[in-house]
């Protein structure tokens, strides 16, 4: 398993198309991806759209991600890569 | 995989818009259609359209009808469908409902999917200054 921390950079947050491209992402995965608030610990499934809005992150706001699976390596790498790009909104 | 179909059935133009907004957000929905009931419409033509769109996103899966409000015309009329393992109906659509509705990745019987699209549309509401009330008192302190 992989475990680090994203934090979310563009303006709007972790708004409903933000969130639906990073599930996009994550499902495009066979790992298993969580995402944990780091200041009140919610947390959600990376792959569901409904779940990942229940984090209501806003901009500032900092994940820790963890990734466990066949793939983990190049999922971790591209979900850190998807939030340090601001999901293309910078 | 068979998907289950849906159709979103409102009055006025909301159907229409809720499905619209939903495709911005995750992509076009073959499975899913609205339709919209004009609040001038014959009940006649009305069921007419349900069931055109009943037979048009129906996967041999079963169609969840998802209307806006539990006793006004666009629910009494789909309730005419309301048929077991083909057609059912869950009141109160929302955003998150449709969204639910339009994810499907594993199958699920018809009232399997009915229920967690409503228990998905109750949860998603959320009184939101309450929510974020810890977050406030941590910046405070």
């Amino acid at each position: 398993m992989l475990e680090g921390k994203v934090k979310i950079i563009n303006p709007l947050g972790l708004h409903a198309r933000a969130a639906a491209q990073l599930v996009r992402l994550a499902g495009s995965f066979q790992s298993k991806i969580k995402l944990v608030r780091s200041d009140n610990f919610v947390m959600a499934d990376a792959k569901s759209i409904l779940s990942v809005l229940t984090l209501a992150a806003a901009k500032g706001i900092e994940l820790a991600l963890s990734v466990e699976g066949a793939d983990e390596k190049q999922a971790f790498q591209s979900i850190q890569e998807i939030f340090a790009d601001g999901f293309g909104e910078l | 995989m068979k998907k289950i179909g849906g159709v979103i059935v409102t009055h006025g133009q909301v159907a229409g818009e809720l499905l619209a907004a939903a495709e911005t957000i995750i992509g076009v929905q073959g499975h899913i259609t609205a339709v919209s009931i004009g609040w001038h419409d014959d009940v006649e033509m009305a069921k007419d359209e349900i069931l055109r769109a009943i037979k048009k996103v129906s996967q041999g899966a079963g169609v969840l009808l998802l209307t806006d409000m539990f006793g006004g015309t666009p629910t009494n009329i789909s309730a005419m469908f309301i048929k077991d393992n083909e057609v059912e109906i869950v009141t109160g659509v929302n955003l998150p409902m449709v969204i639910k509705l339009a994810s499907q990745n594993k199958e699920l019987t018809l009232n399997e999917m009915a229920k967690q699209v409503e228990e998905q549309g109750k949860q998603a509401i959320y009184r939101t200054s309450e929510l974020l009330e810890p977050q406030k008192l941590k910046k405070d302190a």
